[in-house]
């Protein structure tokens, strides 16, 4: 949120708009979620027969979660613009966000092979054990 | 003047105490209308449909016993009575917790930011004005953060009788106020720390920032390092609560998981139900319909227009040539309005951070709402591994929001008093960067346990 120089998408958006990225940005986090929620209210796609299966919507909302974290994280938290340490300061932590998440399995008390088979990929001992 | 900067008057804190005094105003009246006259109608309706509900009761168990119905016949026009009668309880019940939570939430949190600026503000005005000095661009450092902390230490060391000794308040049983002492302690020592806090930043004037020496944050502000810090910790807390979150749920069996054929393959049906099972309209509680999925939506968008709200406060603070917005989107706005809410820099400033900490109040509103009904329905913290996990994640992001409203507290009376310019606006930043994690969070939060 500090300054910085106004260029590229930030400089169109602000000559042919008036508005500045944070409007944008701000638009689009509110379009997103109104996307989000959308795919879950829904069975199916409004106007179709076709039915929002689990994995559509898992899809959308991880989709939703990364277009809305980029725009809150790159602009509203100013790490587009910023000296490149506060990003990695950032990014630290997201190594053991990774480790934990890797953890489920390694902590799951039924073992690697209690695990469903989405969470385990082509691992032999998976089904060895 | 106290601290450092620019020349400010300990008699400005007495606006404080007109800030609490303006907050418990609102919060009385606030309660009078959602939590009394609102809610007592709808508690009379609640309890006549109580007694409806146990007269058809009473009626489809007399038939049933006499033999006119037979028992499980969900056909039968009594146990049809009996179960829109339950249903219209229910709804009842949904209908008064929605004006009676709303109105006791907002009387707890304006005592809550009454208590907090107002005791800040006495404590502050009655200091003596210090001299001054001229060395008043030098950073002199503060001992209130470890003043704060200590008292953190304190409360949390005494929570355990305080949080026993509140509930033994609460329900009329008898309290042992000793037990309360070292947490009370500590919450006064929290206030002083702040309070103090408070009285050096107030001055601030952006002369004196501290810049860091040493590699890697060598050349920026030692406070934004510091914040960025925080939040890196802060990100470390909440990925306990997903990875938490996520460890349990691939174990669950839940109504979604069962469709998916994502369950053991000897399970005959879900075992489970999580958070969302109440509140989407698909979840197999049958309780979700738009109603339920509202108070999170709306939270949701009150979240991101508060971090929007805040970058226009910040952005009105450090524009060098302030003047009123003027592009397509303030055309469709009355001019009134426009006055109202750009009157000048300084105002606007206020205005904006001033609906932030509306918008952020209005999340911990809805969010007891919601939590209520879900606890009316039978989902609580001590349902299942899904009810603890579900508390304890939104609990702790809840906190945080909370948290962040009383440091808003503020800087509104800051942006209200001595008023925020392209100097001095790091404040403003700093906390935005807080303000926007917990929006950050909260975009993983709500997927996560409420529509998934």
């Amino acid at each position: 949120m500090g300054d910085h120089e106004v260029i590229g998408l930030e400089k169109w958006l602000k000559d042919n708009t008036g508005m500045d990225i944070y409007f944008w940005n701000f638009i689009v986090l509110m379009f997103f979620t109104l996307f989000e929620i959308g795919a879950v209210f829904f069975d199916k796609i409004p106007g179709t027969d076709i039915k929002i299966s689990l994995m559509m919507v898992w899809a959308i909302l991880i989709v939703v979660g990364i277009i809305k974290g980029y725009g809150i994280g790159a602009y509203f938290m100013h790490l587009k613009g910023d000296p490149g340490i506060y990003f990695k300061t950032a990014m630290f932590p997201v190594l053991f966000v990774l480790l934990m998440i890797f953890g489920i399995g390694l902590s799951n008390p039924d073992g690697v092979d209690g695990l469903p088979s989405w969470c385990t990929p082509n691992w032999d001992y998976a089904t060895r054990r | 003047m106290s601290g450092y900067g620019a020349d400010i008057n300990n008699s400005i804190w007495m606006r404080a105490v007109l800030f609490a005094g303006g907050f418990l105003t609102f919060g009385i009246i606030a309660f009078s209308i959602l939590g009394v006259a609102l809610a007592g109608p709808a508690h009379e309706e609640y309890l006549a449909a109580v007694d409806e509900y146990h007269h058809a009761e009473d009626a489809w168990k007399e038939s049933v016993a006499a033999g006119h119905s037979i028992d499980g016949d969900h056909h039968d026009a009594l146990y049809i009575e009996m179960e829109e009668a339950h249903h219209h309880e229910e709804e009842a019940h949904l209908s008064y917790l929605n004006w009676r939570v709303s109105g006791n939430t907002i009387l707890v949190m304006c005592i809550i930011f009454a208590s907090f600026i107002g005791i800040g503000g006495i404590v502050n005005s009655i200091q003596p004005d210090a001299e001054h000095s001229d060395d008043e661009h030098e950073h002199h450092g503060s001992a209130s953060p470890i003043i704060f902390t200590f008292g953190i230490m304190l409360f949390m060391i005494g929570f355990p009788g305080f949080a026993n000794t509140i509930t033994e308040i609460l329900t009329g049983t008898n309290a042992v106020l000793g037990e309360m002492a070292i947490g009370v302690i500590g919450l006064l020592v929290i206030i002083l720390g702040v309070s103090n806090w408070w009285r050096e930043d107030l001055p601030f004037n952006g002369h004196g920032e501290q810049i860091a020496t040493s590699h890697p944050f060598e050349g920026e502000h030692i406070r934004k390092a510091g914040i960025w810090v925080f939040i890196m910790s802060e990100i470390m807390i909440f990925a306990t609560f997903f990875s938490s979150y996520l460890r349990m749920r691939t174990g669950w069996c839940t109504k979604w998981a069962f469709d998916n054929d994502m369950c053991d393959a000897d399970a005959t049906g879900y075992d489970i139900l999580t958070a969302s099972d109440y509140l989407r309209p698909s979840g197999a509680a049958g309780t979700g319909d738009f109603w339920t999925i509202l108070p999170g939506g709306i939270n949701t968008f009150a979240l991101i227009i508060s971090s929007y709200t805040i970058v226009i406060a910040l952005k009105t603070a450090k524009a060098h040539d302030w003047s009123r917005p003027d592009n397509f989107m303030t055309k469709f706005i009355p001019l009134p309005i426009m006055k109202f809410v750009f009157p000048d820099q300084k105002r606007t400033v206020r205005n904006f951070l001033f609906a932030t900490l509306m918008l952020g109040s209005l999340f911990i509103i809805l969010k007891l709402v919601e939590w209520s009904h879900l606890v009316a329905e039978g989902f609580t913290v001590s349902t299942s591994q899904a009810g603890s996990i579900f508390y304890i994640a939104t609990g702790a992001h809840g906190l945080h929001v909370f948290i962040g409203l009383l440091i808003m507290l503020y800087l509104v009376f800051k942006a209200d008093t001595v008023g925020y310019d392209e100097e001095n606006a790091q404040g403003i930043e700093y906390f935005g960067l807080y303000w926007h994690f917990v929006d950050l969070a909260w975009v993983l939060i709500f997927p996560a346990f409420y529509l998934y």
